[in-house]
């Protein structure tokens, strides 16, 4: 059950790239096209599977006090290791992505999800979460790579920088509005089911 | 606690140390390949009447520009008789964060057949339009030699020369076309840099 929810809030509910919108600075400038977006995708989606697995393996050695400097000591390791290996054998890749490779050390997304799961949950439901959220967000930097490639060749405002805010904002909206529909269907579910005790379907936290 | 963050901090370096260790032959590969694709789509236009020779490395005289590395190492294209073009590698230090390497092929009469950026760090979507991945700037040396322009034409259109300087982004392109000019002039004086001797 615990495994679907983090499926489901990594792919949709709470998508990193849609709803919490974390490493907004790589989706933002390496989506101009599909080729980049995959590649920087499936980067980040090694450093944060890696990042979770390890420092859920490590979360009772490690004291509150040096908590921050050893994550990111982690995933600065892991992230010079995807440079390494994207040098190595996919040297036009390591070319195009440029700097945005290193700078997956910063994206906020890895880090939040050590500090928000990884350093209090076992192995398997860690690297699950990783490989769910790290899913989430490669979806998404796919999808914006696609639409901009795909209109950059009749509206070359979608290959700048602007374009890409604009495409990302069209993205949330899309999913903001089916998620809309979604909890409009439940509630009428409800609505009609002859139980008549009050429910509440948000979140509470 | 102060000797836990070190352990760690020891554990990942290791860890770094390891992955560096593997991947490091196929990096050195992976760049010499890229290095000689970049050197047969350059030297083209060339290979229509020659072969492209192992490269030698010739010594310097010592008023050479700072574009040039000395040792050089010259790429000379050759047909059965004599040669027909050269390749050779030169680079700028004052672009906009870290070196721009790149590499120039010129035929027999020191005209440029191409030039290409091999590897810089300049600013994405600005700086990188330098690199044919992006635009087609560079492409306009083609044909040029030295004496074919004054050299205050030599010069980005910011600083009164003929080539196109990218809004919000001189620095790049003046690099690009000051170390150009300062090779050029260079060959220019000294063109038994690319005569390899066989």
């Amino acid at each position: 059950m615990k495994v679907m929810t983090l499926w489901l809030d990594g792919l949709w509910d709470r998508n990193p790239g849609l709803i919490q919108l974390l490493g907004l600075c790589p989706l933002l400038a390496v989506s101009n096209t599909i080729d980049n977006a995959v590649g920087l995708g499936l980067a980040t989606m090694f450093v944060l599977v890696l990042s979770n697995a390890s420092i859920s393996l490590i979360r009772h050695l490690v004291e509150d006090a040096i908590r921050l400097p050893v994550f990111v000591l982690v995933i600065a390791a892991l992230t010079t290791c995807a440079e390494l290996l994207v040098q190595a054998f996919d040297y036009p890749l390591y070319q195009s992505l440029g700097i945005f490779l290193p700078l997956i050390v910063t994206n906020c997304l890895i880090l939040g999800r050590a500090e928000a799961l990884a350093r209090r949950e076992p192995f398997v439901i860690s690297t699950m979460d990783g490989l769910a959220q790290g899913l989430g967000f490669f979806m998404v930097l796919v999808s914006l790579g696609a639409l901009r490639e795909w209109v950059s060749s009749t509206l070359i405002l979608a290959s700048l920088p602007a374009g890409a805010f604009i495409a990302l904002g069209l993205l949330v909206a899309l999913h903001q509005m089916i998620q809309s529909k979604l909890k409009h269907r439940r509630a009428k579910v409800t609505e009609n089911s002859k139980d008549r005790r009050v429910r509440t379907t948000g979140d509470i936290s | 606690m102060i000797l836990r963050l070190t352990t760690f901090g020891l554990i990942t370096s290791l860890f770094v140390g390891v992955v560096y260790v593997i991947t490091q032959p196929f990096i050195v590969e992976s760049k010499e390949q890229a290095r000689l694709e970049q050197l047969y789509a350059l030297a083209k236009p060339l290979l229509a009447n020659g072969e492209i020779q192992a490269s030698t490395t010739q010594t310097l005289s010592s008023g050479a520009p700072a574009t040039l590395t000395n040792p050089i190492e010259v790429t000379a294209i050759t047909n059965a008789t004599a040669e027909v073009g050269t390749v050779i590698p030169f680079r700028s230090t004052e672009g906009y964060s870290g070196t721009i390497h790149m590499l120039m092929a010129l035929d027999d009469r020191q005209r440029i057949v191409g030039v290409r950026v091999v590897d810089h760090k300049e600013t994405p979507g600005l700086g990188d339009n330098i690199d044919t991945l992006k635009s087609d700037w560079i492409l306009q040396f083609n044909g040029l030699s030295y004496g074919d322009l004054s050299p205050s034409d030599w010069a980005v259109d910011k600083d009164g020369g003929r080539f196109d300087s990218f809004t919000g982004a001189t620095i790049t392109p003046r690099a690009v076309v000051n170390a150009l000019k300062e090779t050029l002039n260079y060959l220019h004086a000294n063109p038994q840099i690319l005569e390899t001797k066989q």
